[in-house]
């Protein structure tokens, strides 16, 4: 019992938090009411701090308290996810109840605890955050699918309320809400039957059960059916090509406060999930030298699952730029980009382990690439959300077209650097984070020896430097418009720190640009000592 | 005890047999649940795909999510062990989480639009 709650510590911590925070967020005092925020962030950073200290990594991993598959996952997917967490924690003060609060405070309206939602917009934050450390630490298919939905379960709802009570952005949100919410609810239908079916074929729900059963048992045409099927609605959580229609949409009608909530959150849950069944199928481990290597170069993936990611990456990073290419919203613009970068990743994701070493290993070039995504694209989002105009009705709201970021360099320094930052980031510009992200993702796909879709990437990254460029060049070389007034800086200064914090985490994350990649290289890693409950054939490797 | 023992994952096939001793499920009758549940499966998905009412289009789903319980229970019974029948109990409980959500959005658009034809919601386009 101890040793499986010992993965659990940050996940209580971030559910204490949500429950306070529940009740705080509704109190009749105002400075009880915006404590709640505060809460919430002393739930990230003490889930963060568990999930250093308690989470076991290697070889404390058995096959009876967690899986063995990728035993440093848990660890570093939670201290990652804690960090990113606390930076998109501070776009979200006044995302739901600005008009509300306003009216309060004018004395127009008294406080009603029935019709606010600031209490349930913070613990669906919090729980959300805890479905995603929960799919980090998953062994089990039934804890899998729980955790995916306890992720997007709420992601639902805090697009619906993000609009606040301007008319049109409550309506567009909700619009978003309601196409997120169905295609979420099919992408889950369609994984829940795929889990079904790699139950039915191996007869078991644990991963590390599953894992010996395919690699010893071979993987069966029921088995590879589940995998695909899996896979497939895998694909909605990461905005991948069958189910990337809704992303644009969503990004634009949300608020941005919830948008790079989305890009990052389900995203990860996504790619977590994928990492966990591609080890289940794949990848065989046996302990090398430094008792970090893996035998077997390269992929070891069933053909028709290699085949399918491959066409899903290459199709998901070509559709996400193209169509980027022709929007005039930024966040349509952000959206397709994070449609892009999805596609990057699966990359990693073919290109497998490798050898372990850190140029040849997908897996953790993908951990990598999406801790630094991650950061870069809180960057862009914070300043989206900490600039806002009128909308017709009189009420603020925050700034969609690429017109309004013009010369942000000039007009607002402390948002048109971050912008310019990150966007440069974005498109892996050499010093910047970005590039460092990047560089794996190439190197392992070309020691893998899949150089059409390295060629893929390499032109894929090509087309995207005209978006990114052209929003670089909008903060920076435009000059803002005549009626650039108009555009203000938000009240919330935390949306300002944000994207000040994560545009100086791009840069400054370059200097320890090592010690990250081998925190991700040993998230990546097996166990050095295979246990006598999960001792894997290294049969795989023709 | 069987619970207990099926915490882990996989529950010692013999453990079962002892208590219930039910003869084992042959594949071919495997196969008849495994029709019923493609079958429910495939009229989910083109319903989805194909109808336009919101409330339909949720049921749909719906109906997907109950086609992979039949698949897990048959599953369960040809494995002869619990895990595939825990799993639905999960799956009903987040299935009726998903429908008080669905429900709730249902509502609220239907307030703004007096319609829930799904055609009407697409002010967004590009």
């Amino acid at each position: 019992m101890m040793d499986r709650l010992a993965y659990l510590w940050p996940e209580i911590a971030l559910f204490i938090a949500a429950c306070v925070v529940m009740v705080v967020g509704i109190s009749p005092s105002v400075a009880t009411r915006k404590f709640a925020a505060v809460v919430a962030g002393l739930g990230v950073v003490a889930a963060g701090i568990l999930a250093w200290t308690t989470t076991p990594s290697g070889n404390a991993v058995t096959a009876s308290s967690g899986q063995v598959l990728l035993p440093g996952l848990a660890l570093y997917a939670k201290v990652g996810i804690a960090i990113v967490a606390l930076l998109l924690l501070l776009l979200k003060p006044g995302t739901v109840d600005r008009a509300e609060e306003a009216a309060i405070a004018l004395g127009v309206q008294k406080f009603d605890a029935l019709r606010t939602n600031r209490a349930e917009f913070f613990s669906f934050f919090l729980f959300s955050v805890m479905g995603l450390m929960l799919v980090a630490g998953a062994d089990d298919l039934i804890w899998l699918f729980l955790a995916l939905e306890l992720t997007s379960l709420p992601t639902y709802i805090m697009v619906a309320i993000s609009g606040g009570a301007g008319r049109e952005p409550a309506a567009r949100a909700q619009e978003a809400s309601v196409k997120y919410f169905f295609l979420g609810a099919l992408g889950a239908a369609v994984f829940l039957y795929g889990f079904a079916m790699l139950y039915g074929a191996t007869g078991s729900t644990n991963l590390n059960a599953i894992h010996l059963s395919l690699t010893t048992g071979g993987v069966s045409g029921l088995a590879l059916a589940g995998l695909l099927m899996s896979v497939l609605g895998i694909c909605f959580k990461i905005a991948a090509v069958p189910m990337h229609f809704y992303t644009p949409d969503v990004y634009q009608g949300a608020s941005p406060s919830v948008a790079g909530f989305l890009a990052f959150v389900p995203k990860t849950a996504g790619f977590l999930s994928l990492l966990l069944l591609a080890s289940a199928v794949g990848w065989t481990w046996a302990p090398g030298e430094n008792g970090l290597t893996v035998s077997g170069g390269g992929t070891s993936l069933p053909e028709p699952l290699r085949i399918l990611f491959w066409v899903i990456a290459a199709l998901t990073m070509t559709i996400g730029n193209v169509l980027a290419l022709q929007q005039k919203s930024v966040r349509r613009i952000l959206a397709y980009s994070s449609i892009a970068h999805s596609g990057y990743m699966l990359v990693g994701l073919i290109a497998g382990p490798g050898d372990g070493s850190f140029t040849k290993n997908g897996v953790a070039a993908v951990l990598f690439y999406l801790f630094c995504y991650g950061v870069m694209n809180v960057g862009t989002f914070a300043v989206l959300s900490g600039l806002e105009r009128k909308t017709r009705d009189g009420q603020m709201s925050e700034i969609d077209s690429i017109e309004d970021i013009r010369g942000l360099c000039a007009t607002h320094p402390r948002l048109g650097w971050p912008m310019a930052i990150c966007s440069l980031s974005l498109l892996g510009f050499p010093p910047l984070l970005g590039f460092w992200a990047k560089l794996p993702l190439f190197t392992s796909a070309i020691s893998a020896g899949e150089i059409i879709l390295v060629i893929v990437l390499g032109l894929n990254s090509a087309i995207a430097a005209f978006y990114y460029l052209r929003l670089f060049g909008a903060v920076f070389l435009e000059k803002p418009e005549a009626g650039a007034g108009e555009v203000t800086a938000s009240p919330f200064v935390s949306r300002r720190v944000a994207a000040m914090v994560s545009a100086a985490l791009v840069v400054a994350l370059v200097v320890v640009v090592g010690q990250l990649t081998d925190a991700s290289r040993k998230a990546a890693a097996p166990k050095a000592e295979p246990a006598a409950s999960a001792t894997i054939p290294a049969s795989m490797n023709h | 005890m069987n619970m207990l023992a099926s915490i882990p994952g996989v529950l010692d096939a013999a453990v079962l047999a002892q208590a219930s001793a039910p003869a084992p499920m042959a594949q071919s009758q495997l196969a008849h649940y495994m029709f019923i549940s493609a079958a429910l499966f495939a009229i989910g998905l083109i319903g989805f795909l194909t109808r336009r009412n919101l409330i339909i289009m949720f049921l749909c789903t719906e109906l997907m999510f109950q086609a992979a319980g039949v698949a897990l229970i048959a599953f369960s019974r040809f494995h002869m062990n619990m895990t595939g029948q825990t799993f639905v109990i999960f799956i009903l409980t987040v299935a009726a989480a998903e429908a008080a959500m669905a429900l709730a959005l249902v509502v609220l658009l239907f307030r703004r639009r007096e319609s829930l034809n799904a055609e009407e919601f697409s002010e967004m386009k590009g």
